[in-house]
């Protein structure tokens, strides 16, 4: 059975857009252009996810996203024109389990859904008890017994050294590493130019499990400091 | 090691410097005082034969006692200025001087050594200037100018004897010199059988020089070798003999009745006697002996004196070799100086040179004390203009005989007030008094204007009440004196003095209590800039009349506004300065509110725009997406999607940068400020866009240091501003050319800069940083053109500083923050 997907935004060309995507990627979409429809449509389907633009008329999305909430617990992803990062954490703190900002990039919006969607109707029950020797983060799941990475439940491949970092990582999530101690420690050698080493092998682990490589949300660089996992 | 040589070699110069000026200004003075000629006959080698005889000094003795023996043979009496030339010769030779009274002093002291009373110290006193018959001669002057009764006679010649025993009481005795004085004649006075009785002269053992006078000329014989003493027969004043017989100085009648014979010691010896009455002992005449005494002295001095002076000059000649080591020890001194207060400067220069000055005259002052300005002001309004430049001459001749001590203190001096001049600029400002007073100025700048006024009108009140005081007072005595010599109607003139004065004093009080007034309007006109400056621009009205009360109602207050206004306007001074001032605070108000609404609506717009011109954005993204995705079309139907692509992804970039861009300028770019490691911020950007870096012709050269180089700033944004700055460099670089990116850290700033070679000719009238400025003109390529100009905003709203410059081809950006950010 295919998730139903509710798509709201004031403009029409967009929702047809979104849903060309994401009826390509095997779902149904249902399509809303303003918070007042949404919540009717919200009413009488069963929806799975919800995908809402900010400013509609009528009603506008983040109070459309408040009515929601108030009612159901399905996943609901902000698409917004405003990038700045006070709107992200706006929309995030009133319930939204995901934000894009406009222009959005066509798969990493897809993947998003689907990863939004495997969260909750997969690894929903799986998340209320960790077994041991599982660490769980957001999305991604470690299990050390088997040195496997799994992100939205699917097992992502990494190489050693690869495997390596994130289980660093992974143990201390919101930690800073610089990048002599990360090769210190996983290479088990004395860092010498280490920093371009660590960061060939950081960015091919984004290329692995981040939705968005270039806007990485786990696995993030801070800036004259080191390296991280992003809680989340 | 070095340093200490330095140092040394610093220490050394100057002294060989301070040696050689002291030692040549020491000696000079007596090299003039004592210049040969002067004080010996001859010049040269001669002046320094060891024998006396050659003076000058002696060659007058030996004339005064000639005078002085036929003075005695012709009158019965030495003559007046045989005494005082006998004197001043003795005294005149410089510092031999001083042998008179230390001869009494020692004198003094033996006769209390030996028990002996104060007679004998009187003695030597009399010997000096007593004995020698000042008064008695004073006193038979007078009397011989009165015609004399018999008696008197005879006691005039008890006197004349009386002074003539004096005379030879110390020379009897004293065998230096031999005498022989006889009258027509008749054998006077003699302490030696000069004279045979066949009438030739024998010269005693020991003696080499002979006088001989025989009524007719004076024959001398020295060593056996007669002395030509009359030359062509003229006395002229520099002959070496005044003595009667040459032609124009011929021997008069009672002369030829005379026969003088005298010879002198080659070495005089001291000759002293026992005093049988009184005890102790007391010293002949002994003036040869001084003499040569004195000249050997004054002869060594003059040997060291030359010597000093030489070595000085030798000195001074090194210490030009080394004058660099010299000036810095100056440098030293100087740094020394600055250090003292002026007061302490001053107080010891005038110490110093009071000291001088008391030196300097002090032979002034033994002549009598008497004032030299006064003194020249006489001789020229007497003597005229020549005899007053021969004064001057004289008086400056004078400064010859000035101690060494004050010419070698003087320069020393001069030395250290110009060296001090030269090197501390603001010596004034160095010192209790310059501090007070600048203690005191900036407490009074704390103070407001009002209250400084009040301070200075207060001083000037005080001031012009002294003086009106002393005024008063000064008129006072001046009507009691003139009341006193019964000028009637004298103390009328108190009346307007006083009424004067009284204005004055009024006048004074009320300008002071104006300015006092005016001040305090000045001083709420300041407050009201300072409140304006600082960015207060809510209008005040209930500002100038304080004195209106809040509670009352709207038209009492405006009555009293009125009244105050109408009150105040009195004594205002400043009211158009208020109003104007007001007028400005209104038009800033407005001008600032206007400002603000604009940024605001700016921020607002640029906020719209990008919203608005994402939307469709978006569309066009996805439907190109689309159409990338779809298949089967033609070749050249997927080239217009590919360039549609690109175009919107580029326009999306834009759109972005824009964005950022505007809000950095607008300074509402939110940083988080955190502390981080520059080098690696830097190592880590490079190792961010390695496969740019590696996918280019171009090869980074960094030199970036391993210690951590912390500053503060927000990495994500300077993360941005690297990134832009190395996508620059490998945009615009020239092929196969190297880029250098650098971080030089100091303990204050932390420097990265990026140096790239360009692929094309830089204009540097182009600002690179401006926004949408482009590499090149046709903005093909695939920046914004806001790259730069994100990265300079960027750096400023973290705190750091941007700077560009180019050099022909070589296009730099340097980056720099603080690192004592803590």
């Amino acid at each position: 059975m295919s998730d139903c997907i509710l798509v709201v935004d004031d403009d029409r060309e967009i929702v047809k857009a979104i849903s060309i995507l994401l009826e390509g990627e095997g779902y149904e979409v249902l399509k809303a252009y303003d918070g007042m429809e949404a919540l009717d449509i919200l009413a009488s389907r069963q929806v799975r996810l919800v995908l809402i633009d900010v400013m509609m008329p009528r009603l506008d999305g983040l109070s459309a996203l408040m009515r929601i909430r108030e009612q159901q617990n399905i996943p609901v992803i902000v698409l917004s024109a405003k990038s700045e990062d006070t709107d992200k954490v706006l929309g995030l703190s009133m319930g939204a389990d995901d934000y894009v900002s406009k222009p959005y990039n066509p798969q990493e919006l897809a993947a998003r859904v689907k990863s939004q969607l495997r969260r909750y109707t997969c690894l929903g029950d799986i998340h209320a008890g960790s077994r041991i020797g599982e660490i769980r983060n957001g999305r991604l799941l470690y299990r050390m017994d088997e040195k496997i990475l799994y992100a939205d439940g699917e097992p992502v491949r990494l190489t050693a050294k690869e495997t390596g970092i994130i289980e660093l990582l992974m143990r201390n999530p919101g930690r800073v590493f610089p990048a002599e101690e990360i090769y210190r420690r996983v290479w088990d050698e004395e860092a010498y130019a280490s920093e371009n080493t660590v960061m060939v092998h950081i960015r091919r682990i984004r290329e692995k499990l981040e939705l968005n490589p270039k806007e990485p949300e786990y696995l993030k660089v801070v800036w004259g400091i080191g390296y991280k996992m992003e809680k989340h | 090691m070095d340093t200490k040589w330095k140092s040394i070699r610093k220490v050394v110069s100057f002294i060989v410097f301070f040696l050689g000026v002291t030692l040549t200004l020491w000696n000079l003075p007596g090299m003039f005082q004592r210049m040969p000629g002067k004080l010996f006959s001859g010049t040269g080698a001669a002046a320094f034969e060891e024998d006396y005889q050659q003076g000058r000094s002696f060659r007058q003795y030996i004339s005064n006692c000639l005078e002085n023996f036929l003075s005695i043979a012709i009158n019965g009496c030495p003559t007046y200025w045989s005494y005082y030339n006998q004197y001043s010769s003795e005294y005149s030779s410089g510092e031999a001087g001083s042998r008179i009274e230390q001869e009494i002093s020692r004198v003094m002291e033996n006769s209390q050594v030996t028990e002996g009373t104060a007679l004998a110290a009187d003695a030597a006193e009399n010997r000096w200037y007593g004995e020698y018959g000042w008064y008695d001669w004073n006193e038979w002057e007078e009397e011989q100018e009165e015609g004399l009764t018999e008696e008197e006679k005879a006691r005039l010649q008890r006197r004349k004897e009386k002074l003539i025993r004096n005379y030879f009481s110390g020379m009897e005795e004293d065998k230096n010199l031999l005498y022989s004085i006889s009258y027509d004649g008749k054998l006077l006075y003699s302490n030696a059988d000069l004279i045979l009785a066949d009438g030739s002269v024998q010269i005693p053992e020991g003696y080499n020089f002979l006088l001989y006078f025989d009524g007719e000329s004076v024959r001398i014989t020295k060593d056996g070798k007669d002395v030509d003493i009359y030359g062509d027969g003229y006395w002229r004043e520099e002959n070496d003999w005044y003595v009667p017989g040459y032609r124009n100085f011929p021997v008069n009648d009672e002369m030829k009745k005379a026969v003088i014979c005298m010879a002198a010691a080659k070495e005089p010896a001291l000759y002293t006697v026992g005093l049988e009455k009184n005890g102790g002992y007391r010293q002949q005449n002994n003036a040869l002996y001084w003499m040569q005494y004195n000249l050997r002295a004054e002869r060594q001095l003059l040997r060291w004196n030359m010597f000093g002076f030489a070595a000085g000059l030798g000195l001074l000649i090194c210490s030009f070799f080394c004058r660099r080591g010299r000036r810095e020890a100056a440098d030293k001194i100087a740094a020394l100086q600055g250090k003292i207060w002026i007061e302490c400067k001053v107080l010891l220069g005038v110490m110093v040179l009071g000291a001088l000055l008391t030196g300097m005259w002090r032979r002034s002052w033994e002549y009598g004390g008497y004032d030299v300005w006064w003194e020249f002001t006489q001789i020229y309004a007497y003597e005229g203009l020549e005899a007053a430049g021969e004064y001057i001459k004289w008086m400056l001749s004078d400064l010859l005989y000035v101690p060494a001590i004050c010419w070698v203190t003087l320069f020393w001096m001069i030395y250290l007030l110009g060296n001090d001049l030269r090197h501390n600029k603001k010596m004034w400002t160095r010192g209790l008094i310059a501090r007070c007073c600048r203690n005191f100025s900036t407490r009074e700048l704390k103070l407001p204007l009002a209250r400084r006024m009040a301070h200075r009108s207060a001083i000037l009140f005080i001031v012009v009440t002294l003086f009106s005081i002393i005024l008063l007072a000064a008129a006072a005595g001046f009507i009691e004196e003139n009341g006193r010599r019964n000028y009637s109607g004298a103390d009328m003139i108190l009346v307007p003095y006083c009424l004067a004065v009284t204005g004055i004093l009024l006048t004074a009080y009320l300008v002071g209590m104006k300015n006092v007034r005016a001040a305090r309007e000045v001083d709420t006109l300041s407050k009201r800039i300072g409140e304006i400056c600082s960015g207060d621009y809510t209008a005040k009205e209930g500002e100038a009349d304080n004195s209106v009360s809040g509670n009352c109602t709207g038209q009492e207050k405006n009555r009293l506004c009125r009244r105050n206004e109408s009150e105040m306007a009195l004594g205002k001074d400043l009211e158009t300065a208020r109003v104007q001032l007001e007028n400005i605070r209104q038009g800033m108000a407005g001008a600032v509110d206007e400002q603000m609404k604009s940024e605001r609506m700016k921020v607002e717009l640029i906020a719209n725009v990008s919203h608005d011109l994402k939307t469709p954005l978006t569309s066009i993204i996805s439907y190109v997406q689309f159409l990338k995705e779809e298949e089967g079309l033609p070749d050249h139907v997927k080239d217009y999607v590919k360039i549609l692509d690109e175009k919107s992804q580029r326009l999306k970039n834009m759109v972005q940068d824009v964005f950022a861009v505007s809000k950095a300028a607008s300074g509402e770019l939110p940083v988080n400020m955190e502390e981080l490691d520059f080098g690696k911020l830097l190592r880590q950007t490079l190792a961010d866009m390695d496969e740019e870096i590696q996918g280019s012709s171009l090869s980074f050269r960094t030199e970036i240091p391993e210690a951590p180089v912390m500053i503060l700033a927000d990495g994500q944004r300077m993360y941005r501003v690297f990134q832009n700055l190395f996508q620059n460099a490998l945009k615009y670089s020239l092929k196969g050319s190297r880029v250098y990116v650098t971080l030089k850290a100091d303990g204050k700033m932390a420097v990265a800069s990026v140096k790239n070679t360009s692929h094309m000719e830089l204009d540097e009238d182009k600002n690179f940083t401006e926004r949408f400025f482009r590499g090149d003109k046709s903005r093909t390529d695939g920046g914004s053109g806001l790259g730069l100009s994100i990265a300079q905003s960027f750096t400023e709203a973290c705190g750091g500083q941007f700077e560009l410059e180019f050099n022909a081809d070589l296009f730099i950006v340097t980056v720099s923050f603080r690192t004592d950010h803590a």
